[in-house]
């Protein structure tokens, strides 16, 4: 049988690790002679390091924050933008919509391909105390997920100390940093809860999302039978179903560890959300847009999803 | 190819390749492309400069050459003979003093330098012509030096525990906590056979020892300042909340060759580029092997070498003892042939899954690690070492030196079986102060 | 290793060539250990903006990593030269100095075709990086075939390095992993913490 390799750097408990999981189980099940070798952990790339290969064909599969390779293809910034993914069902309407498209025209000049889209979400937490507006974040230490994160934090009149999400406990632990943010599901596994006051969710209103798709290089996927393309195109509807439905219950289960922790749990309002983004409009988006040839089209065509 | 036997066929390959003199990273630059040409096909060979840049695009890395500039900055300075001195003029009541002293003061120099070679040439030059002329037998002056200076890759900061602590993605902070304990403790056992052989030798005459009076023994005592001082300051940035570990490693390199300009007047350029050529030849080196070491990793993962093995591991019903009696002869042999950093990267990633199948815990298991590299840094062919003090003392026979340091290697291997009875020694410390572990 | 006394250099022999390639290695060694030094003067002004001035520190990181990847890499002729790069020479110890002379041609040529393999696609990976104007995906944006730079670079310094070494024992200027007919044990070239 002919075997795909598929890279991606977390746990085989992580919800990203299963619906690659799902696509490599209904794939052998097809019985198309196609087997999806997944190599979780980081244990075959780095987690930065798996777009490059991916694009080059080296690397057949992968599951990544599309924005690592924001530095190749500056487009994909827009993909952890603050403020423009409102909550899941929204997220959900932006993968099916021509924002999308343009995206995925990007991928194709890089020869790659999306099987199954996904976005994550995550929220705020506070050493001392709770973020939720913009005012919350001055002359705090932070660790932001992300560069246009880190821009519009900084232009709430926050430090930046870059370090990656397995650090911040430490970092917290010792007082490196007096807040951070980060998805859900990292600040469960990395026991974040045991080193805050506050965490600030995401709730109905949420400023974090990033896009994490499963991505196959294009060639490899279109030298394949159509057999077999179909039966890859099959596992990954049915995990794109089961990637959103996990998304959703994460949010909720990070909230409900913190509480179980005894940290305080803030909700981030719809004025909050609004300041917010209003700062990203003269920080993030400004910046994205100044360095992103087609830049100004591309973000409206993400605003205008409803 | 059953990838059991193609593990098997790599360690072969690896053990010829290196054997034939081929430098060690280059040598594991060889066997990967081999095995991917052969296995994964020409195109393979585009990774290899990604793969080895990928591995070094790591902000951890950066405190291996901090360390490696704290420890021959101040090792070429007479930091490490005033600190054997001033230990020498308090202990000396206590019987056989001068070598007591000599291992409080590897120790103590383990404190801040993460190098064996560097503690070892460091407090040896003083402290070993002292002790053969007041008639300690030679076997003893050099093998307590020889092992005191091992220290240096137990007792934090240690070289060895960052790079593990890079292979394995396990905290720096902890390991570097889970050190301490352990450490001392090989200090007490040094300390005791020292004490017993000098005994045994019937030259009582070094144990009864001289005296100094109060005077001489406060005048001593300033001299020690700067060395506590870099000390406390490296503890206090990493654990004090002012940077992590890794860029603790800096303000430490910082305080070290202030330190060593200021006070012991390391001003003479030459002088300087000494410290920083000596430290730059040892960063590169050991850095370029964990480079290389990386795309060897990746050749494992990408042929499923490690995950076999692992699973294969997995399935064996052997008792977890057995498992890890196994596993440290096989450590102890690769320490004999290579330095601990090159054992350290090879072994990490398929060893790793084995050790935490079989339920014991990582950070105590690099602390028997380290004590098992330790082991070879004064065991032959390639015990590092011993050649630092063939250097120091060019008229104790190597004979002697190794003969001399034997009783130590037990010493050692008696912690590593008190290590396992009582992995506590190891854990307790980092659990208590930074919780238990994630 | 540090604070030993006495350091192994290659040996020139008044050969030009030899000479020449000894220079440039060294220079890219002054490089290297000046890389090491800014590296360590930003990480301590990046604790101080962070800790003191409570400040941003956006690109210190980066540039941190970056430079010890090039001290690295560009040090890699300058610890070939001074024969840094740790060995086990256990088997050309135990070799009759002709099988040596054979064991050493073969295991230079064996790293200079490594090394070499290594030079081609590192040239190409930073082409690549270069032609497509990757940057790094932070604020600061690092136009990534700066850094990527030092592989070809260093790669290349390291080859001309062992070729100048293999000439070296070729023209009877060295011997063959620095072991003279008589050399025992102590004479091995060791490193390493
Ligand atoms: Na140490
Ligand atoms: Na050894």
């Amino acid at each position: 049988a002919q075997e795909l390799r598929l890279s991606h750097q977390w746990s085989d408990s992580d919800v990203r690790h299963q619906v690659a999981k799902i696509v490599a189980d209904e794939v052998a099940a097809a019985d198309v002679g196609l087997e999806i070798r997944i190599f979780p952990t980081q244990s075959l790339f780095k987690a930065r390091e798996q777009y490059t290969p991916l694009s080059r064909g080296q690397l057949d599969m992968t599951v990544l924050p599309l924005s690592y390779a924001g530095g190749q293809q500056p487009a994909y910034n827009l993909t952890l933008m603050p403020g423009l993914v409102k909550n899941h069902d929204h997220a959900a309407r932006l993968n099916e919509s021509p924002f999308m498209e343009a995206i995925e025209a990007k991928m194709a000049e890089d020869d790659v391909m999306v099987l199954v889209h996904g976005y994550l979400a995550g929220g705020f937490a506070g050493k001392d105390e709770c973020i939720t507006g913009p005012e919350d974040m001055s002359g705090k230490q932070t660790r932001a997920a992300g560069k246009a994160f880190e821009q519009m934090l900084a232009g709430a009149g926050a430090s930046i100390a870059s370090m990656s999400s397995s650090e911040i406990y430490n970092a917290m632990q010792t007082g490196v940093l007096d807040a951070a943010n980060t998805s859900s599901s990292s600040f469960v596994s990395y026991r974040i809860y045991e080193q805050v006051a506050c965490y600030t969710p995401a709730g109905e209103y949420a400023l974090w999302f990033m896009y994490q798709p499963l991505l196959m290089n294009k060639s490899t996927f279109d030298d394949l039978s159509p057999e077999q393309q179909q039966a890859l195109l099959d596992g990954a509807a049915k995990a794109e179903a089961f990637y959103l439905e996990e998304a959703k219950k994460e949010d909720a289960a990070s909230r409900e560890v913190f509480e179980q922790a005894g940290v305080e749990i803030a909700e981030m309002t719809e004025a909050d959300f609004n300041a917010w983004r209003a700062l990203a409009q003269e920080t993030s988006y400004k910046a994205f847009v100044e360095e992103t040839p087609g830049g100004q089209e591309l973000l409206d065509l993400a605003l205008s999803v409803d | 190819m059953d990838p059991l036997l193609l593990g098997a066929l790599v360690a072969v390959f690896t053990i010829l390749v290196l054997f034939s003199g081929i430098s060690v990273a280059l040598g594991l630059l060889v066997v990967s492309a081999g095995f991917l040409i052969v296995f994964d096909g020409m195109r393979s060979l585009e990774l290899m400069p990604e793969i080895l840049f990928g591995k070094l695009n790591n902000f951890a890395l950066l405190s291996i050459p901090m360390f490696i500039i704290m420890g021959s900055s101040i090792a070429s300075t007479r930091a490490g003979a005033d600190l054997y001195e001033a230990l020498e003029r308090w202990l000396t009541r206590v019987p056989g003093g001068l070598v007591i002293s000599n291992l409080g003061a590897c120790a103590l120099f383990s404190a801040m330098s993460g190098s064996s070679p560097a503690t070892c040439a460091a407090i040896g030059k003083m402290g070993i012509p002292e002790m053969r002329k007041r008639g300690y037998p030679d076997g003893v002056a050099a093998g307590s030096i020889a092992a005191g200076g091992t220290l240096g890759i137990l007792i934090p900061p240690s070289v060895t525990m960052i790079v593990y602590g890079i292979a394995t993605e396990t905290s720096i902070g902890r390991l570097f906590l889970a050190g301490v304990f352990p450490g001392l403790m090989l200090v007490g056992l040094f300390m005791a056979w020292s004490l017993y052989s000098t005994w045994r030798s019937g030259n009582m005459a070094v144990l009864a020892s001289t005296t100094y009076s109060w005077r001489e023994k406060v005048e001593i005592l300033p001299r020690v300042l700067p060395f506590l001082a870099i000390i406390l300051g490296v503890l206090y940035a990493m654990y004090g909340g002012i940077a992590t570990p890794s860029e603790t490693a800096a303000v430490g390199a910082l305080l070290c060759l202030v330190i060593a300009m200021v006070i012991y007047k390391l001003w003479n350029p030459a002088d300087l580029w000494v410290v920083l050529r000596d430290s730059t030849k040892e960063s590169v080196m050991i850095l370029f092997i964990i480079a290389a070491a990386g795309v060897f990793s990746y050749m494992l993962s990408s042929l499923f070498i490690t995950q076999s093995i692992a699973a294969w591991i997995g399935t064996l019903d052997v008792n977890p003892w057995v498992l890890m009696a196994a596993v440290n002869v096989f450590l102890l042999i690769a320490g004999f042939f290579l330095p601990p950093v090159a054992v350290i990267l090879m072994a990490a990633p398929i060893l790793l899954p084995i050790i935490t199948t079989a339920g014991f815990d990582p950070i105590w298991f690099a602390v028997v690690l380290t004590i098992n590299m330790e082991i070879g840094l004064i065991s032959p062919p390639v015990g590092l070492n011993l050649y630092v003090i063939n250097g120091i003392a060019p008229d104790i026979k190597l004979k002697t030196i190794l003969a001399g340091s034997m009783p130590y290697v037990a010493c050692m291997v008696i912690a590593i079986i008190l290590l396992c009875l009582f992995p506590g020694i190891a854990t307790w410390l980092p659990d208590a102060v930074m919780g238990t572990a994630i | 290793m540090a604070g030993t006394p006495g350091i192994t250099v290659a040996k020139t022999g008044g050969n030009k060539f030899l000479r020449l390639v000894a220079a440039i290695s060294t220079l890219a060694g002054w490089i290297s250990a000046g890389m090491i030094v800014a590296a360590v003067a930003i990480t301590c002004q990046m604790i101080f903006i962070r800790f003191v001035m409570n400040g941003s520190t956006v690109w210190q990181t980066e540039a941190v990593i970056y430079l010890v990847i090039a001290a690295t890499l560009l040090g890699l002729p300058y610890v070939q030269r001074l024969r840094g790069h740790v060995n086990v020479d256990l088997i050309p110890i135990w070799l009759a100095p002709k099988a040596r002379y054979v064991l050493f041609v073969f295991t230079m040529s064996l790293s200079i075709l490594i090394v070499g393999t290594m030079l081609f696609y590192g040239f190409e990976y930073w082409h690549f990086a270069w032609e497509r104007g990757w940057r790094s995906d932070t604020v600061w944006g690092v136009r990534l075939w700066i850094p990527y730079l030092a592989l070809p670079v260093g790669f290349a310094l390291l080859m001309l390095q062992l070729v100048a070494d293999l000439i070296a024992v070729l023209l009877r200027i060295e011997d063959p992993f620095g072991l003279d007919e008589f050399s025992g044990l102590d004479s091995r070239t060791t490193g390493g913490v």
